[in-house]
């Protein structure tokens, strides 16, 4: 079971209570609940939030490789996943993504999370631009996405 | 013909409207559009480094599908250019 989404945070803000309630259920043991926040500090600037930029079909279909792959390379069939990532302005503490998952046993969880946050890191196209406190503000670098089809 | 380019991420920079029209040649592939992208930059943001860094290491989307440097671009299609990621 999967839940997959792009938040435009003028509209609402990523919840866990709402994420629990998703992945929750008696045929699970095990659940990892991962949140991305807003930091106040990178690379010896300081930050007083974050804009996300998102092409939201892009990421929800990437989301839906990521958790349709767990079958395959992780063997994890029994699962409940729940993902959301913000779409616009944060400030710092706010949530800019959650992932919550839940399996049968513990080992299982702690791989699914991780593999997941990693996988969205490598190809989900999101975006994000800091703010800093002298009213300046950056685009991050970010990774290339590889194009196999080239 | 027309090409429509969707701006994501750090190429907003390049136009206030999210989005940049250029003209091609008709049968032009993704290659060709990068190559006008570079020279709409070149003219428009005197070929600002950091922006033409972008552009060559941005895929294109087609129909929210990543598509090859070898496709062919229809008359008025809308191009979407994903310049690195780094969400979380």
């Amino acid at each position: 079971m999967l839940h997959a989404k792009i938040v435009d945070t003028k509209e609402k803000k990523l919840s866990i209570i709402e994420a629990e309630n998703f992945i929750s259920s008696h045929d699970y043991g095990a659940s990892i609940f991962f949140t991305g926040t807003v930091r106040n500090q990178n690379d010896n600037k300081s930050v007083i939030g974050i804009t996300y930029d998102s092409h939201d079909a892009l990421v929800t279909n990437s989301f839906h490789e990521i958790y349709d792959e767990a079958n395959q390379k992780l063997n994890i069939k029994d699962k409940s996943v729940y993902i959301e990532h913000a779409k616009g302005y944060l400030n710092l503490g706010e949530i800019s993504i959650i992932i919550a998952v839940a399996c049968k046993h513990r080992d299982q969880a702690y791989v699914l999370s991780r593999y997941i946050i990693e996988e969205i890191k490598k190809r989900s196209p999101i975006w994000k631009k800091e703010h800093y406190q002298n009213n300046d503000s950056a685009w991050l670098e970010g990774s290339p996405i590889i194009n196999e089809k080239n | 013909m027309k090409v429509v380019i969707e701006l994501f991420g750090a190429s907003r920079d390049f136009s206030n409207k999210n989005l940049i029209e250029l003209d091609i040649k008709n049968n032009s592939t993704i290659k060709d559009v990068r190559g006008k992208i570079l020279d709409y930059l070149d003219l428009n943001f005197k070929g600002n480094k950091n922006f033409i860094k972008i552009v060559n290491s941005s895929v294109f989307c087609s129909n929210n599908n990543i598509i090859s440097d070898n496709y062919k671009i229809t008359n008025n299609e809308k191009i979407a250019i994903i310049p690195p990621i780094g969400g979380g």
